[in-house]
């Protein structure tokens, strides 16, 4: 049965869908479609239109650091900034960065008198770089529990977006610039375009606190016009109050709703015996069903009793300072576990910019944040492969953009659009390989570069889909929203 | 420039966001409606092709070299030059040669479109050896004035009704019965009275009848019950609150959205308009009244604060970061909500589809240029008074507007400002006529009007009151520590306090004396008294920067010692604090030193008006738009307005698209009803409510929304979508009337109207109606989001989903389960715990009908289960949740 596409047509013989494949949301009248679609478009199914192939991954794991992570204490060594460190860029032999026209790629939302400057005082390394694994990999020291795992991982060091403002948090995961308004995100796009592997959790869950308002908010996570049923479903790691309304009040008691539900299913049989051609009412109770047994199911993910002692030491459920983000990686696993498609986790949001937004204080901050996740990273990566998921799995991990190799205020590093990294492991992408190259001071990315959307196409490009044919009528996206798979990092 | 403009752009056409749907699919319904397997590859293949890549040239709007490629007989007819298709050998056709071209010759050229693939160029010869097969009567418009939504309102043709004073037809049921007729449909019968009463009492008041409604309207036989019930409906305040709601989303209400305390979109309490909204509708203002308040209040009703509410409509569109983003969602969402266009897709280039030229674009932004915020003091007299309303006005009146290459604000063409105005080739027969406003004394000054003086100065006494009582205050703490012997820093206190009294009182006195310096100069005409007002201004404000002199040096004392007395352990940050506050005592002694004796360098050369002095004009810009939006020769307007009222009330709209009504939306199939319906709105005057009941009265509305299936299976084989309306549509209540359902049924419901936006967080424990919560970007209720409430950046028409997240809010959430244990309490006392009558009750009070004999027996059975506690609550809550409370049948 097709989807009714014909966003004004009542609930009809055609709007409905009950197809098991689409999962959470699958069960889905109509409404998902575009606000400016038209007439007649009416036998287009848009989800027809998608193009599939057999895919390398099940699932993503996407981690997020919040407020912009620096390339150059992280995955992306300049020992350039050492030997000219306290000269200004221009008093280098690379002064030719502030005149590339790359800079033109900027896009300001709004007039910032503190950050968001090119910072011109180069400003050297606060950490050492080591090589790992077989591939030798730099990695830097902030990071060793990840850099176990160098054998598995693709760092792409080319990334680059437009805003130089935090802006760009939505921005990588709607490929657009805050002023353009808001866009269905990565995440919504997966969770529209597969079918689900497991009915009965969501299939998009995020955990963590969001972005803030001023950087994207919800939308970071939202499918805009893909409609709420393909949103992000927050989910907390606390198995008493883990979903929006995934519990009825404490003062019910589980049998006492076990029956009413089943009576309630009488009832509605009652009335959809007397409306037989009343699609809508079978829907509806196939998603009282659906949301029954999720509520039984979503507990359980977040209650880690079966998990070891090992395990749990190993993502850092013991120590205080990792045992948050660690407790939610667990979850990440268990859900892939389960078949849910994408997990996104942001970590550092503090209400604004986010933690990581190291403006001064860059080696006390970036080292404690580090802390808070390199242990559960690795922990995931090697639990994941150890459980023979990570071929399946896709992890990647992002921040927003980089930061200057000039300094700002005297020990902090400034906002920087035009070169990042990110990195990506599993899930049929190459392990021990490092794509794309910033210049000498990490200033561009120039050689392979990659706008974000690259990412998101290589994402889709791996679950199965051709990320072009991700198209509804009416929603005219832009050639650069689709992006380019990274055929080079591919297994 | 255009043409030559138009190329280049359109090589960069996907700038415009939104503007370019899958029009060939919408053209290939509309112009083919005889499509037979023939003619199948010209419908579903060659029409799309032609409409994406070449009718932008070559269609109704632009015809260039003579030729039209959209139809057909058009494609026959050929271009000036002569035919462009040649049948007998098709690969010498000039259609095919110019597609295929390798040379400039290659249509669509290089800048303006992608080339045809292979395939479609294959594509287009097979048709031409197939020899071109096209349905018989393929429809296509000579101009683009030929088009429906451009054809002037004619006046009724419906004098032949059949109607007889016995048995009255409406015009609606005429026009849908001839439909019918023809189509060989059969309307279902009308519904029972329940769910009629039901389904009116949602559609009007947003809100279910209660028991005793509904007993009192099944109990009354006379003739016009229904009718009566109707009038009662419309004359609720509830009815102001549901249309308000439907007019919010198409208007685009949002609260203001931002960052902590910073407004970044939208305007802090623009509920105001909000209220003005619900006000506006429950007084029956006519819709072209609402429009012309909405869009030029300040031009045409300048001194009345209430009107002014309703420019919340442009307000609401400010957006901090860009100007250009400011204007173009106004340019965008005045056109679409009001006329039905999409003028936004003309930005970068020429409308693809529609006679809007690029120029255009910019003549219809013109209109709004000069605009701006600016609160105006609410009228209320309560206490605290009401906040201000945010409220637009011409700011500058000389403003230029220039067109943007490609759209790009970094590329205006300077050298050519544009005039403003509506988009000049648009077939609408109305004359735009601006004349600039002169405004009153009072809306130039606002400040000087004697109830605004007065609040200021009260404020200003206000402040000395406070400053008085602290240096009481301090004064009797230093007295008591000298009875006690204590030593403290009680003399700087006092001193700062005494210096806070003075800087208040001195403020006072210097407002005191701009005002009377500012009326002297702007209301007397007397040039000396002018002068000595002003000298006296002077001289009370260099009191107060004196005195406020003195303050910020007694503040800075302060600070030195508290720095000194400080007992943060590192002594660098101990020193650096201290190092501070040395620094600014050092500039504010400096300060105040040279205001003890002031020189030429401090003194003042004049003294800070009140009056902040807004234009004494306004363009007129807006009022004139406001005035040719409303005209009567305006074919869109009513069109547009009785579509979105028709939607509302069917749950499918007349013309699909609400909010583009140009050349690439199909001809309507009811297009002789959604005329018939605008000419009535314009005839009353557009009296909306008289809309409303003409549309509720009618058979049309009152039919049944299923039958019997054996009954309804050759209906629905002929109409499966019921465009015809054969039967009523049944409905998922919209967010807010699941929740204000919930709260009425219970009677938790509070009835407060209008004020401030309630907080997004408290839906489960505030038990105001759903419409006054904030709903900005970021700032929705969850249970709203997730049943589909209105994106508060555009809403043109509610899409309802069912997703599972729906059931586990009525199913979970607090709200709920109050709800639920209120209602069947109450029930089971007033029935004295009777299961039968308590089960009546309950469906009544929820469903709004009455149990079958089958439900009835289970409920009895399910309220005997002791197990469940409470098993009258838990059938509350089953009811609740039941399929037919979020329907309306």
């Amino acid at each position: 049965m097709k989807p009714n596409t014909n966003p004004t047509k009542p609930l009809s013989r055609r709007a409905l869908l009950v197809d098991a494949g689409m999962g959470f949301g699958s069960i889905a009248l109509t409404s998902m479609l575009a606000q400016d679609r038209i007439l007649g478009a009416d036998d287009v199914d848009p989800k027809s239109l998608i193009k599939r192939f057999a895919p390398k991954a099940k699932s993503v794991i996407w981690l997020f650091m919040i407020g912009g992570t620096s390339h150059m204490e992280s995955f992306d060594p300049k020992p350039t900034l050492n030997e000219f460190a306290g000269k200004t860029i221009s008093e280098t032999p690379f002064a030719d960065v502030l005149k590339s026209p790359y800079m033109a790629n900027e896009r300001v939302v709004a007039f910032d008198p503190n950050n968001g400057f090119v910072r011109t005082e180069i400003y050297p390394l606060q950490v050492g770089y080591k090589k790992w694994g077989q591939s030798g990999l730099e990695i830097s020291e902030w990071w060793p529990h990840v850099a176990e795992c160098a054998d598995d991982l693709c760092l792409i060091r080319s990334m680059w977006t437009e805003d130089s403002n935090h802006g760009a948090q939505l921005q990588f995961h709607t490929g657009r610039h805050r002023v353009d308004g808001f866009f269905p995100t990565i995440g919504s796009w997966v969770n529209y375009g597969l079918g689900s592997l497991n009915e009965n959790l969501p299939q998009f869950v995020v955990m963590g606190v969001p972005t803030a308002d001023c950087c994207g908010g919800q939308e970071t996570h939202r499918a805009n016009y893909l409609g709420p049923q393909y949103d992000g479903i927050p989910l907390k790691v606390d198995s008493k109050d883990p979903l929006p309304y995934a519990r009825p009040p404490q003062d019910v008691k589980a049998d006492v709703q076990s029956s009413e539900f089943e009576f309630l299913r009488k009832l509605n049989q009652i009335t959809a015996e007397k409306f037989p051609e009343d699609e809508a009412i079978r829907a509806r109770m196939k998603s009282y069903e659906l949301a029954f047994r999720m509520q039984m199911a979503v507990p359980e993910v977040v209650s880690f009793d079966q998990e070891s002692k090992k395990t749990l030491e190993d993502y850092g459920l013991e120590q205080k300072e990792t045992r948050t983000f660690g407790g939610q990686l667990l979850t990440a696993r268990r859900l892939v576990e389960r078949g849910v498609r994408f997990v996104q986790v942001y970590h550092g949001s503090n209400g604004g910019a986010g933690s990581w937004d190291a403006h001064s204080n860059l080696k006390a901050g970036h080292s404690k944040l580090c802390k808070e996740v390199d242990q559960p990273i690795g922990a995931l990566l090697k639990d994941l492969k150890q459980r023979g998921l990570l071929d399946e799995t896709l992890v990647v991990w992002a921040t927003e953009f980089g930061r200057t190799p000039g300094s700002q205020s005297s020990n902090g590093r400034d906002h920087h659009p035009y070169g990042f990294s990110v990195w990506m492991a599993g899930g049929g992408i190459r392990g021990g390989m490092a794509h794309g190259k910033t210049d000498e001071l990490g200033f561009h990315a120039v050689e392979d570069r990659h706008y974000v959307t690259d990412i998101h196409a290589t994402v889709l490009h791996q679950l199965g889909i051709e990320p072009h044919s991700l198209v509804v009528p009416g929603r005219k996206r832009l050639e650069r929203d689709f992006g380019q798979p990274i055929r080079a990092i591919m297994t | 420039m255009n043409s030559m403009c138009y190329r280049y752009l359109s090589s960069i056409r996907s700038i415009g966001v939104g503007c370019f749907g899958s029009v060939g699919l919408a053209l290939a319904a509309l112009y083919c409606p005889y499509a037979s397997a023939e003619t199948d590859l010209y419908t579903t293949k060659v029409v799309p092709l032609l409409q994406e890549k070449c009718v932008a040239c070559h269609g109704p709007v632009k015809s260039e070299a003579g030729l039209r490629l959209d139809a057909a007989k058009l494609i026959r007819q050929g271009a000036t030059s002569g035919s462009i298709v040649d049948s007998n050998s098709p690969n010498n056709s000039i259609l095919l040669q110019r597609v295929a071209a390798n040379s400039e010759e290659r249509m669509p050229p290089s800048d303006a479109g992608v080339a045809l693939k292979n395939e479609e160029i294959e594509l287009l010869r097979q048709w031409i050896v197939a020899g071109m097969p096209a349905p018989e009567h393929e429809e296509f418009i000579a101009s683009p004035a030929d088009h429906w939504s451009f054809r002037p309102l004619g006046s009724r043709r419906l004098e032949e009704a059949s109607s007889t004073p016995s048995k009255p037809i409406l015009a609606i049921d005429q026009l849908l019965a001839n439909v019918h007729a023809a189509k060989n449909l059969e309307p279902l019968p009308p519904t029972d009275n329940y769910t009629l009463l039901r389904r009116l009492t949602f559609g009007l008041t947003g809100l279910p009848p209660t028991v005793e409604e509904i007993q009192s309207f099944l109990a009354d036989e006379s003739p016009d019950a229904y009718e009566k019930r109707v009038d009662q409906l419309l004359d609720r305040p509830s009815y102001g609150e549901r249309w308000a709601r439907h007019w919010m989303d198409v208007w685009r209400y949002s609260d203001w959205d931002g960052y902590k305390e910073e407004v970044r979109g939208s305007q802090r309490n623009i509920w105001h308009w909000r209220d003005w909204i619900v006000e506006s509708l429950n007084n029956n203002k006519s819709y072209k009244q609402m429009v012309l308040e909405m869009l030029a209040a300040d031009e045409l009703y300048p001194l009345d604060p209430n009107a002014l509410r309703a420019t919340g409509f442009l307000a609401r569109n400010y957006h901090r970061s860009n100007r250009n983003i400011w204007l173009d969602a106004t340019v965008e969402h005045t056109s679409k909500a009001l006329l039905g266009l999409t003028v936004q897709c003309a930005k970068c280039h020429d409308h693809k589809y529609d006679p809007i030229s690029q120029v255009d674009y910019y003549r219809y932004r013109a209109l709004f240029e000069p605009h701006h915020v600016r609160t105006e003091k609410a009228p209320s007299d309560a206490t605290p008074p009401a906040p201000p309303i945010p409220r637009i006005y011409d700011s500058d009146l000389n403003v230029a507007t220039y067109l943007f290459y490609r759209g790009d604000d970094k590329h205006p063409a300077k050298d050519t400002p544009i005039t403003p105005g509506v988009p000049s080739s648009l077939p609408i027969p109305c004359e735009l006529s601006i004349d600039s406003v002169s405004l009153p004394i009072d809306a130039i000054m606002p400040e000087l009007i004697p109830k605004n003086e007065r609040l200021a100065i009260d404020a200003a006494w206000k402040k000395c009151d406070n400053a008085l009582d602290q240096l009481n205050a301090a004064f009797a703490k230093k007295k008591s520590a000298e009875r006690n012997e204590v030593t403290s820093n009680n003399d700087f206190d006092l001193a700062f306090e005494l210096a806070k009294f003075r800087e208040a009182q001195t403020a006072l006195e210097s407002l005191q004396s701009r005002y009377a310096a500012d009326k002297a100069k702007h209301l007397a005409d007397d040039e000396s008294l002018a002068q000595t007002k002003s000298k006296a201004a002077i001289e009370a404000e260099e009191r107060w920067m004196e005195a406020n002199a003195e303050l910020q040096w007694r503040n800075a004392q302060r600070a030195v010692i508290a720095a000194e007395k400080s007992n943060v352990e590192d002594e660098t940050r101990k020193k650096a604090a201290y190092d501070k506050a040395k620094k600014e005592l050092e500039k504010t002694t400096e300060t105040y030193h040279k205001w003890r004796k002031p020189d030429d360098t401090v003194r003042l050369k004049n003294y800070t008006s009140v009056v902040k002095g807004y234009p004494k004009q306004s363009t007129g810009r807006r009022s004139a738009l406001a005035h040719w939006i409303v005209d009567p020769a305006n074919p869109l307007t009513a069109r547009v307005a009785v579509n979105h009222i028709w939607a509302r009330h069917f749950g499918a709209p007349l013309v699909a698209n609400t909010f583009d009504f140009g050349l690439k939306s199909p001809k309507p199939e009811l297009l002789e009803l959604l005329d018939y319906l605008a000419n009535r709105l314009l005839e009353s005057d557009w009296d909306m409510k008289a809309l409303h009941r003409e549309i509720v009265t009618s058979h049309a509305y009152r039919r049944a929304s299923s039958d019997d299936e054996t009954r309804t299976a050759s209906w629905k084989a002929i109409d499966p979508d019921n465009k015809y309306c054969w039967r009523f549509n049944p409905l998922r209540l919209e967010a807010e009337a699941v929740r204000d359902s919930v709260l009425a049924s219970s009677r938790l419901i509070d009835d407060t109207m209008g004020g401030p936006d309630v907080s997004q967080d408290s839906g489960e424990t505030v038990y105001r109606r759903s419409l006054y919560f904030r709903t900005a970007y970021e700032k929705q209720m969850t249970m709203m989001v997730l049943f589909d409430s209105a994106n508060p950046s555009e809403c043109y028409i509610r899409r309802p989903s069912i997703v599972p997240q729906q059931a586990l809010v009525l199913a979970n959430s607090t709200l709920c389960r109050v709800a639920s244990r209120t209602l069947a309490d109450r029930l089971w006392k007033e029935t004295k715990q009777d299961s039968r009558e308590f089960v009546r009750l309950l469906f009544l009070s929820t469903l709004n009908r009455p149990p079958s004999e089958a439900e009835y027996e289970s409920c009895s059975e399910y309220l005997s289960q002791s197990s469940l506690g409470s098993p009258h609550q838990s059938l509350a809550h089953v009811l609740i949740n039941h399929n037919d409370f979020v329907t309306v049948r």
